[in-house]
Formats: C-alpha cells, sequence, structure tokens
C-alpha cells in the first residue's frame, strides 16, 4: 500500500501540489487523472523518488518511502527515453541492472518480455533502427523487466497505435491478476473506464476526488436512458409526461425510433420500463451512466 | 557506488562504439610516431662541412688532431684564450663555423666544448668527436705513460664532448627534458579537455533523449553524475594506456630497425673504425650525438614520469571533470553546453601558457602560483618532474596533487548539486541566477 500523508511540493514560488493525501492500495488498477499541469507528473516523480517532498511524506509497505523502494517501482515516464545508439537487449539489460538485478536473472527476463511482445529477431539491432511503435514497446519492457511491484504509467497509451494500445493494455490487465499495482496517469478516459479500480482526480496541485470508479459513476450518474421502440414519437412524448425529458428521438427503420430521455425525479430502471412499455413497443433500453469523460469534465469545470 | 559502475561501463561501450573513438586508438599514436620520426630525422639534418678554429691556449693537441682528416672538417689553431663570445662577435672569426675550446686542464677535467653557429650534422658533430677522442689519447700516452694504447685505453676516462649553439649556450639538457614534460603536460590536458567534454555532450544528449527521467527513477542523481565522470575517465584511460603502448612498441621498432645506422654510421665504415675500438674510445654509440634520440632513449625515466604522469592525469581529470558536469547539467540543449564551454577551455588553455611559463621562469613566483593552483598544476608538475627535482620539490608536488583532489572533490560536490537540479531542465536559459538557486537548493 502507498499512502500520502500531507504531501506538498514548492518549485520556487509555485505550489505543484498542496498538502494532498491519497491512499492506494495492492493490487489494483489507479487512475491518475487532472488536466495539463495539475501536479499528476510531480506526484509521480514524487512517488519514484526523483523528486523529494517539500513537505509530508510518502509510507510504502507502512514505512517511508526510502531509495532502496525504487526497485519495487517499475517507471514508463511521460517523455519517455531510450539509448538510441544501444541494441535492444543490451538496453533492457542495463535497465535491469540498475534496478539490482544479476545479468543472469536480466537477461532471463529481458528474453521472457522480448518473445511476449514478439521482438526477439530485433534483440541485436540497435534501438534508432527500429519503428517507433517498436521503441515504445522496448520502453515499456524496461520499466517491468524487473518484475516490479508497482508499475507507474504515466501517458502510456500515447503514440501507439491500435494495435499496440490492445497490447498494452491486455498486459496491464495480466499485471492486475499477477497482483501488481498499476498506477495510470492519461488523458485517455476510455482507457479509464475500461480499466481503473479506482480513480484520483487531481486538479492544481489538489485532490479533487478520490474514489472508485463505480460508485463515481453511481454517484454522477444523470438519470438518462436509451430507448429502442417501435411506435410513433407523440405516443412517447405522451408517456413521458411530466417526469421524464425527452434529449433527442430519431428514426432507424420504418416506424423504428431510437431515443435519449431524462428521467426527473430520479426514477430508476424499473420504473421507466414500467411508464413507457404500454406507450410504446420497447425493444431494448438501458442506463446511460456517465463516461470517465463525463465526471472528470464536470469535476475540473467545478473546480474552475 | 554499483549503479555509478553499470553507467560508467555503459558510457565506456558507447565510445567503444564510437567509429572516431575507435580510429584515435591507432591514428593518434601513429601521428606521435611520426613526429618522433621527424624529430630524429630533422636532429641529424645540419651543416655538412665546416671550418673549425681549435682554441687551445695552452697548446696542448701541439696543433695537430687527426693524421686522417675528413674532407668535410678543416681545422684551424689558435694558441690565445678564447671567449665564445669574442669568438661569436669578433670579426676575425667570421669565417669559422664552430669553436673548440680546449682548457689547460682538459687532460684532468676530460671535458672539451664545441661551440657552432649552425647546428653540425649528426656525421659531422660524431667526426669531430672521435677526432678530439683520438688526439687526446695520443698526447695523454706521449705525456704521461709507458703503456701502449691498448692497455691505455683499458683505464681512459672517456672525454666528454658537449656541443653547445653560441647564441644560446645555456640551452642545457635540462631544458631539453623539460619540453619532454611539457610535451606529456598538453598530452594530459588534451585528453582531459577532449574527454570532458564528453561529459557535458553525454549529459546533453541524456536530457535530449529524456532518458535521465527513465535513470534517476533507478539511481540517485550522484550516482549518475559520478558514473558519467568514471565512464569518461575510463574511456580517456584506455585511450591513453593505448596510446602510451603504441608509441612503447613504435619507438622500440624505430629503434631496432629504423634509427640503427646511428649506432654505426658509415663515415665510421670508411675510416675502419670499429665499434670495439669507438668503444674503447669511451664513445658508447654515435647515437648520443642525436639529441632527440638520446632524449627519448636515454635521459626521460619512464618509469618515474609515467607514474607521476599517472597520478597528475586523474587529479587534473577530477578538477575539470565537475566543471563539465556542471556546464552539461546547466545547458539547456546541445549548442549551450559547446558555447559555454569557452570558461573551461580559457583554463586549458592556461594550463598550458603555465608550463611554458614554468619552463621558462622555473623559479618566479608566478610558476609556485600555477604549481599549486589546481586546474594549471598538472601541466607544472610534468615539467618540473621532467626537468628533474630535488626530494623537497617533489614532496611539495605531491601537496599539488592533494590541493588538486581537494577542490575536485569539493567541486563534484557543488557539481552534484545542480545536476541534480538540472538532469530534468530542458531548453531553459543559462543564466548565474539559475546557477546561484540551483546551487542552493538542497
Amino acid at each position: 500500500m502507498i499512502e500520502l500523508k500531507a504531501v506538498s511540493k514548492v518549485f520556487g514560488q509555485k505550489i505543484a501540489l498542496d498538502e494532498l493525501h491519497l491512499t492506494i492500495n495492492d493490487g489494483q488498477i489507479f487512475g491518475l487523472l487532472g488536466p495539463n499541469g495539475a501536479g499528476k507528473t510531480t506526484l509521480i516523480r514524487i512517488l519514484t523518488q526523483i523528486l523529494e517532498p517539500s513537505k509530508g511524506t510518502v509510507y510504502f509497505k507502512g514505512a517511508p518511502l526510502n531509495f532502496s523502494d525504487v526497485k519495487a517501482f517499475g517507471y514508463l515516464p511521460e517523455e519517455r527515453g531510450l539509448y538510441k545508439e544501444m541494441k535492444v537487449l543490451d538496453h533492457l539489460l542495463f535497465l535491469g541492472r540498475l534496478r539490482g538485478m544479476d545479468y543472469k536473472s536480466a537477461k532471463l527476463s529481458a528474453n521472457h518480455w522480448m518473445d511476449k511482445f514478439d521482438v526477439s529477431s530485433w534483440s541485436n539491432k540497435r534501438i534508432n533502427t527500429l519503428s517507433k511503435g517498436m521503441a515504445q514497446k522496448v520502453q515499456f519492457m524496461g520499466s517491468l523487466i524487473h518484475n516490479p511491484e508497482v508499475i507507474i504509467l504515466d501517458e502510456p497509451l500515447s503514440g501507439f497505435d491500435p494495435l499496440n494500445i490492445q497490447m498494452i493494455l491486455d498486459e496491464i490487465k495480466e499485471l492486475k491478476k499477477r497482483g501488481k499495482t498499476v498506477i495510470f496517469s492519461t488523458h485517455n478516459m476510455s482507457s479509464v473506464d475500461d480499466f481503473c479500480d479506482e480513480v484520483a482526480i487531481v486538479n492544481h496541485g489538489t485532490l479533487v476526488i478520490h474514489e472508485k470508479v463505480t460508485s463515481l459513476k453511481e454517484n454522477y450518474r444523470t438519470g438518462d436512458f436509451k430507448l429502442r421502440f417501435k411506435g410513433n414519437q407523440i405516443a412517447l412524448a405522451n408517456a413521458l409526461w411530466t417526469s421524464f425529458e425527452l434529449l433527442d428521438c430519431r428514426e432507424l427503420n420504418q416506424g423504428q425510433f431510437e431515443a435519449r430521455i431524462r428521467s426527473r425525479g430520479g426514477q430508476k430502471f424499473n420504473d421507466v420500463f414500467n411508464e413507457l412499455s404500454g406507450a410504446i413497443a420497447l425493444e431494448a433500453m438501458e442506463e446511460q451512466l456517465p463516461t470517465m469523460q463525463d465526471v472528470f469534465l464536470k469535476l475540473v469545470t467545478n473546480e474552475k | 557506488m554499483k549503479n555509478s559502475w553499470f553507467i560508467a561501463l555503459r558510457e565506456l561501450n558507447e565510445r567503444l562504439s564510437n567509429r572516431s573513438f575507435r580510429w584515435m586508438l591507432f591514428i593518434g599514436p601513429l601521428l606521435v610516431l611520426l613526429a618522433v620520426f621527424v624529430l630524429v630525422e630533422t636532429s641529424q639534418q645540419g651543416v655538412e662541412s665546416m671550418k673549425v678554429l681549435v682554441a687551445d691556449p695552452a697548446n696542448i693537441l701541439d696543433g695537430k688532431i687527426t693524421a686522417h682528416p675528413s674532407q668535410q672538417l678543416e681545422y684551424d689553431f689558435y694558441n690565445e684564450y678564447l671567449d665564445h663570445e669574442v669568438f661569436k662577435n669578433d670579426a676575425r672569426f667570421n669565417g669559422y663555423d664552430a669553436l673548440i675550446e680546449v682548457n689547460h686542464k682538459v687532460l684532468d677535467n676530460k671535458t672539451v666544448r664545441i661551440f657552432y653557429r649552425e647546428q653540425p650534422s649528426f656525421t659531422l658533430k660524431t667526426t669531430m668527436r672521435f677526432d678530439l677522442e683520438g688526439r687526446v689519447e695520443e698526447v695523454m700516452l706521449d705525456q704521461f705513460s709507458t703503456m701502449n694504447s691498448n692497455e691505455f685505453r683499458k683505464i681512459k676516462q672517456k672525454l666528454n664532448v658537449r656541443f653547445m649553439d653560441v647564441d644560446d649556450p645555456l640551452n642545457t639538457s635540462e631544458e631539453e627534458t623539460a619540453w619532454v614534460g611539457y610535451s606529456l603536460g598538453y598530452l594530459m590536458l588534451f585528453f582531459v579537455g577532449f574527454f570532458g567534454m564528453n561529459i557535458t555532450r553525454s549529459i546533453n544528449r541524456e536530457k535530449t533523449n529524456r532518458i535521465s527521467e527513465v535513470l534517476l527513477s533507478s539511481v540517485r542523481p550522484n550516482e549518475l553524475m559520478m558514473g558519467k565522470i568514471l565512464g569518461n575517465l575510463l574511456s580517456s584511460l584506455l585511450q591513453l594506456i593505448f596510446w602510451i603502448f603504441l608509441i612503447g612498441i613504435g619507438l622500440w621498432a624505430f629503434k631496432e630497425f629504423f634509427f640503427q645506422d646511428y649506432f654505426i654510421p658509415d663515415y665510421l665504415n670508411q675510416t675502419q673504425v670499429d665499434e670495439q675500438q669507438m668503444s674503447s674510445l669511451g664513445m658508447k654509440n654515435t647515437f648520443q650525438e642525436n639529441m632527440s634520440l638520446e632524449l627519448l632513449y636515454y635521459r626521460i625515466n619512464y618509469p618515474f614520469v609515467m607514474l607521476n604522469f599517472g597520478c597528475f592525469f586523474l587529479g587534473t581529470y577530477w578538477v575539470y571533470s565537475s566543471l563539465f558536469t556542471v556546464l552539461g547539467a546547466l545547458s539547456g540543449d546541445e549548442s549551450d553546453g559547446q558555447q559555454f564551454s569557452l570558461p573551461i577551455w580559457i583554463f586549458i588553455f592556461l594550463g598550458i601558457y603555465a608550463g611554458y611559463y614554468a619552463m621558462s621562469y622555473p623559479n618566479s613566483e608566478w610558476t609556485t602560483f600555477f604549481s599549486y593552483f589546481p586546474w594549471t598544476s598538472g601541466m607544472v608538475a610534468m615539467v618540473k618532474i621532467c626537468s628533474g627535482v630535488s626530494t623537497i620539490a617533489y614532496s611539495l608536488l605531491f601537496l599539488a596533487f592533494a590541493v588538486q583532489l581537494c577542490v575536485g572533490t569539493l567541486l563534484v560536490f557543488m557539481a552534484g548539486k545542480v545536476f541534480k537540479q538540472g538532469i530534468l531542465s530542458n531548453n531553459h536559459r543559462v543564466s548565474f541566477k539559475l546557477l546561484r538557486s540551483w546551487l542552493r537548493k538542497n
């Protein structure tokens, strides 16, 4: 477990983090969200001990974080770097050895990851001869080579093509299955929807919210429903009456419509179904929970 | 420190994979050997024939010098005392190319000085020396001994013949060896400057390709910095050792295969003097007449000089590397690193000047200052060590070395502070204000 207690970081006159309290439990995928300049990268650099907090303490497994803990962390920074003149295998071995591995286990691990990401045939190629996607895989492997307990990924999906994004996301799921903690900073909200167990939204150096994704969506539900029906729009409008607001409606086929409605009184799925099923022939209906994009925008806008 | 070692090895591997580094391993020593060859060859160039005045006020040689005079040498005798300054300036002696000064105690002190206006050729020097040796031997046999010449040669002392430029008679052997020290100091500063710039470049490259952040999530900034300093030291030492090794082999090969003629020159065969006879005259070989060869093969105590060169190389690298590290951390991009290296190069040029100054004015106050100033002390030490130092002066040189180590350590500590702040910063404007603020931060 990682625990931040009243962590602040000041650069000259600028407060990058202000008295931040945060707990990240083991074995989960933790989304760290926030607009540009919110303090996410500063927070990550404090966790990876690249920066020291101006005030406050970071605890790892109940004890104050110290430099020997870096071996338990794998880090893929937003601005990624590689030694372009080095060969793929040499680069991975170098990073592995810096993180405390002996040569033999570093080589074993490097070969494992190269096989997994299908780059074994490139092991003796110089990095500057690789395609961008291939180089990004090498960077990702570099953060995992020493089998860390906590993996911090700062914008891991940026610049990847869809195939590689899927490969990375699958690997993140796999890491979670193996009990690893993944801290995931991203602007890609759909990936947060799909993967994160908990999220923290940071803005202006302060914690805006920290919740489970499911409860966050639940708390910020808008009462919007999407339905497909047969009949006519007038019948729907009559059925909605004063309890619902019709947001939009479009005809899919002859006599078949798709509409979005919003409940005004906090009605649940069954209430909506019961009220509408007598007036129109409902074919499908689902509640539209807010996306993380919606929640994020709402929270950050409210902050402003 | 384990991580510093991995970083150092990576730096070394990067240098080794660099084509220009590999080329320099061979081209550098070849250029030095070429320079040595040219130096030796030019040393034997000179005037091919001479008219020589033998000033013999005591008439010891009795107006004779050899029964088989060389066609290139014409001797005249002058039976009065003649100072080399008078010989140089008096119009009466303008027709002579050289003055042999036979002092009245020559049979006791076994010393003859030859003042030349222009450097005689290697062959002429050897001939003059040989003629003088032979004549002095005859005189001694006539005056003091009932022995035959073979018996006498077994007990006789070697005649010390010193060739001097009449315009610069004080050009002593110490100055020649000091030039060797100066050359070594120059080589030291060249290596320190060249490989020091690699530290700056390496830091800038890591800032540009953003690898620094990955590294700093695994190692402390000080470990990264020390790794860079150590890595570049290893690559410079590798280059240096390779140079020393190849130059050593080259000098040996020169001696064995190219400079053999200097031991038994053609004229000896012409005059039918064999090597044994020459040796019996007290002449080990004619090698000694070639100043450069003598300097290279006999007058330099290589183990002693190289041991000290190693020490001062490390000390000098240590004080300069911290400056190159600060420069790398401070600069916003690679061009900053190059532009702002100028102040460091000024220190290097000051070192080169200090070496020259120490040769010209070995006992001046400024030389004393340069010998303790950490950025120039390595160069001055090499000049002093090669010139020959007393035990006390030598221990003072080690004080200078200790100053280098202390100042270097302090600077590396300060460089660590700048490095810690600067390694993640790029595209910023370099300023003293920024440097001051980074130095203040913990």
